[in-house]
């Protein structure tokens, strides 16, 4: 679902409740908590009072894990600290005990409690109702609040350089053959002997099988901004995240890394949580595309964040990286533009679509709601992947990362790296 | 058709525990020895990473990340799992023939649940952090993640199995104790702390409802559950999905019990002259079950074949295809049909029966379930919905390193077997001895 259309605002308390009753927590609490809320903002009941009433229902109905989120102690919290439904609200969209599903309807929720808040003169509906997907945002967050970084990739742009795989490979310090980033080149029926690209990183879903399935929380949804990442902490190996991912992005670390760890600087490694999930992973961990998570956080510098190596890479403009929920962000002002460019004839057929582009999402139907979004033909299930114009071997790179390990199986006396 | 086995005496039961034979230590000398090949390989996997071994990324990486691993995994959970049920069937249904063998079906399910771990353990990419990982997840994660419910409902089956076993042990260890070697006193004491014969009864209660239990979590756990929806639930691979997961990997693990313990009853019985301890009838009796279960095997796979390749979903259907024209899934299927038709045979004509060819043919139904299992995962990852990469079917073969673990698994549950049997009594007193008499000193 776009993020900027928005259902018409509702009003009526029967509605929030459908929406709350749509997740698996109390509806009760959120009809209550949005209830009150209206109370604060009338200045019938101050936010401590609020605080104090709801905050031991929410930890028990949310099982909130502290590491991840702040609430304000009810002791320190300041009774007209004006932004404080809004950290109630981020309190809500951080809560992520126990991945990505139980982030969403935590987001349902909170969302609706929201939304309920909305009715009185607090947050707008637009807010509420744009969360029902349960994507990025939080409850009641300002605008800025809920990124959620995603892609635009213009097929009809690719000319299937591989400008993109080498950047990437190479800022992420990535073994031979661990492309994360990854472009076919493919033959479909129907289009004779016309060769197609499609550039594929890590779809980044909302609804990630891989966060799901990981049996200790390494793969995980960042509640900031969305990104799904892996602990390289934490990460067992076990290769759950790489079977559940009908993409096939996960590039596991076999051997040890061909770029050692000496030459890896922390800034790129370590999240603005602290947590190691950045560049290439260590032997027996899970790596894949983390989004260029360092550039999101700053480290690159200021001008990176909203970047991302492959984008840049492309001369041919087929890459649009940003925040999705921003609809001035390059993903959504590409696809606009794009779309406004083949416009429709409606004065004959007014219901048509309003523009003639082709968009999917890869896969859409696996209900994995990807983040990456594709302007161009959908490959057929009878795509054949066919040698591109420029040789992955060209570009430096392995296709087939089987061959690498091969060799360093049969030379593990060496100490073989792949 | 019930066996009267209380003629056999006490001295007979004990005939492991207080004999030595040649026999005996070069069956020592093979586990062991196999063992010892494992880890010579396993050393160079910790020291290289899983790189020793034939796995590869799935999608460009033109390999498999799950491999024999897996599927020696799952094999060994349902030998486990279809143990214990048998087990625990015997105990719940009063099937007293069967119950020579149910303290060896116990037995198994211990052995064959630690062989099914280690494969876990060697199978991670990191496993030293098995523990320091998996505990602090555990509270959050068990909810969402098919690998941690493996991970808890293997455990407590191990506990539970172990519980049961612990259980009827004492009473027999209590009765037997003169004729058990001085030498393991302290463990014995260890085994029977607390104990009086006024247990004997609640403990006869408390296994009947451990057995219940067991019989009723069946079809949910292990191979009726958490390790077909290890793969059933996910939205990546056609070959994998559907609700005939589960019964299909519970007919696998009962087929493959049945088989075990028919091979483990027959060393035995043949080490120990055990032929009135466990009689002609109770093979006829576990040879017809594999007959049966088989069948329920072959059934399914029919079902998944006909499914798959009729007017099905275009990655399901190359999915089924490619299935259908692996010659190896041919031989796993031809092994078991193989059983069924000489176990159906034997119990319409009775002198075709011999025990020497059941325990062949149930070698084989473990060849063949052994190679469905690793076929299911392996071809089951080759078969992506998202078809486009040229290396999906990569070709993948263990390595020497997998199929050493897989020598190593078999080398423990020997050296299990020949240990346990040196301590307490493999088959219980019961079997032999009907009432529950005083003891007599
Ligand atoms: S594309 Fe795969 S790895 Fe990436 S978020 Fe989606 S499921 Fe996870
Ligand atoms: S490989 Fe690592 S990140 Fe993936 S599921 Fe296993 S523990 Fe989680
Ligand atoms: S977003 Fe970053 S990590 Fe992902 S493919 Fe592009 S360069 Fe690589």
């Amino acid at each position: 679902m776009s993020t900027d259309e928005s259902p018409p605002p509702g009003d009526d308390e029967e509605r929030y409740r459908r929406l709350l009753d749509e997740t698996e927590h109390d509806t009760e609490l959120g009809l209550e908590m949005g209830r009150d809320a209206q109370r604060v903002s009338a200045g019938e009941l101050s936010e401590l009072e609020f605080y104090r009433r709801y905050h031991d229902r929410i930890v028990e109905e949310f099982d909130i894990d502290d590491r991840e989120i702040d609430l304000p102690d009810p002791d320190e919290a300041e009774p007209d600290d004006v932004g404080f439904l809004d950290r109630i609200g981020s309190a809500l969209e951080g809560i992520d005990p126990d991945g990505e599903e139980s982030r969403r309807s935590v987001m349902k929720k909170g969302a609706a409690a929201a939304g309920a808040m909305a009715v009185g003169t607090w947050g707008s509906a637009q807010t509420a109702a744009g969360q029902d997907d349960g994507h990025g945002g939080g409850a009641g967050a300002d605008e800025g609040d809920g990124t959620r970084w995603g892609m635009t990739i213009n097929l009809n742009n690719c000319d299937g350089c591989l400008a993109c795989m080498v950047a990437c490979n190479q800022e992420h310090n990535l073994s031979r053959g661990a492309n994360w980033m990854y472009v076919f080149a493919f033959e479909d029926e129907g289009q004779g002997d016309e060769t197609n690209f499609l550039p594929r990183t890590c779809q980044h879903c909302t609804d990630s099988p891989c966060t799901k399935v990981c049996p200790v929380g390494a793969r995980h949804t960042r509640s900031e901004d969305g990104l799904v990442l892996t602990d390289y902490d934490i990460c067992i190996g076990c290769r759950y995240c790489e079977v559940s991912c009908p993409y096939g992005v996960n590039y596991f670390q076999w051997g040890e890394p061909d770029v050692p760890e000496s030459e890896v600087d922390d800034a790129h490694q370590i999240d603005d949580r602290g947590r190691w999930v950045g560049s290439r992973p260590p032997e027996g961990v899970m790596g894949k595309c983390t989004f260029c998570v360092d550039r999101q956080d700053g480290q690159m510098g200021e001008e990176k964040i909203g970047t991302t190596a492959c984008e840049e890479a492309c001369a041919m403009d087929a890459i649009h990286f940003g925040d999705l929920n921003d609809s001035e962000s390059p993903p959504n002002q590409h696809l606009r533009e794009y779309r406004e460019g083949q416009e429709n004839d409606l004065s004959e057929f007014p219901n048509r679509k309003a523009h003639t582009a082709s968009t999917f999402k890869l896969m859409e139907e696996r209900g994995t709601e990807p983040n990456v979004r594709f302007v161009g033909n959908e490959p057929s299930p009878h795509a054949e992947q066919v040698e591109g114009p420029v040789a992955y071997e060209d570009m430096g790179l392995t296709d087939d990362r089987k061959e690498v390990l091969d060799e360093g199986a049969s030379a593990t006396q060496g100490g073989e790296s792949a | 058709m019930s066996v009267d086995v209380s003629g056999v005496d006490r001295e007979t039961l004990v005939r492991p525990i207080q004999t030595f034979s040649k026999r005996y230590l070069a069956a020592l000398a093979v586990g062991l020895g196999l063992i010892g090949v494992w880890l010579a390989f396993y050393l160079q996997q910790l020291q290289h990473g899983l790189i020793v071994t034939n796995l590869s990324d799935w999608g460009s990486g033109g390999g498999v990340p799950w491999g024999l691993y897996i599927g020696a995994f799952i094999w060994w959970v349902g030998i486990a799992h279809g143990g214990i049920i048998l087990s625990a069937a015997v105990r719940l249904l009063g099937m007293d023939t069967y119950q020579p063998v149910a303290r060896l079906a116990e037995l198994l399910t211990i052995a064959a649940l630690t062989c099914a771990g280690l494969f876990i353990l060697i199978h991670v990419g990191r496993p030293d952090r098995l523990v320091t990982s998996v505990v602090p997840a555990w509270p959050t994660r068990v909810q969402w993640s098919p690998l941690m419910w493996d991970v808890t409902v293997i455990t407590a089956y191990f506990v539970l199995t172990a519980t049961y076993l612990a259980l009827t042990i004492r009473y027999d260890i209590h009765r037997l104790r003169d004729r058990l070697p001085n030498l393991l006193d302290p463990l014995y004491d260890v085994l029977m702390i607390g104990y009086s014969e006024k247990e004997d009864e609640v403990v006869e209660r408390m296994v009947w409802w451990i057995a219940f239990a067991i019989i009723i979590m069946a079809p949910l756990l292990l191979h009726g559950g958490v390790i077909p929806w290890l793969f059933a639930l996910l939205p990546s691979m056609a070959g994998w999905a559907g609700g005939v997961q589960g019964p299909s990997f519970l007919s696998i693990a009962l087929t493959s019990a049945v088989s075990g313990i028919i091979i483990v009853a027959a060393a035995f019985r043949t080490a120990y002259g055990w032929e009135e301890l466990i009689p002609d009838a109770v093979f006829r009796g576990l040879s017809q079950w594999l007959g049966f279960f088989s069948l329920i095997f072959l059934w399914l796979q029919l079902q998944q074949v006909i499914t798959g390749i009729f007017a099905a979903p275009t990655t399901l259907q190359h999915a089924t295809e490619v299935k259908i024209a692996t010659p190896l899934y041919w031989v796993a299927i031809g092994l078991v049909a193989l059983a069924m038709l000489y176990a159906f045979a034997a119990s319409l004509r009775p002198e075709l029966f011999s025990i020497r060819t059941m325990v062949a043919l149930s070698v084989g139904v473990l060849a063949g379930t052994l190679a469905e299992k690793v076929l299911f995962v392996v071809e089951g990852l080759q078969h992506a919905h998202f078809a486009l990469y040229d290396g999906v079917p990569g070709a993948y073969v263990p390595s020497p390193t997998e199929l050493s673990a897989l020598l190593g698994t078999i080398g423990i549950v020997v050296l299990f077997f020949l240990v346990v049997s040196k301590v307490i009594p493999v088959v219980e007193l019961h079997a032999i001895e009907d009432d529950h008499e005083e003891v007599s000193p």
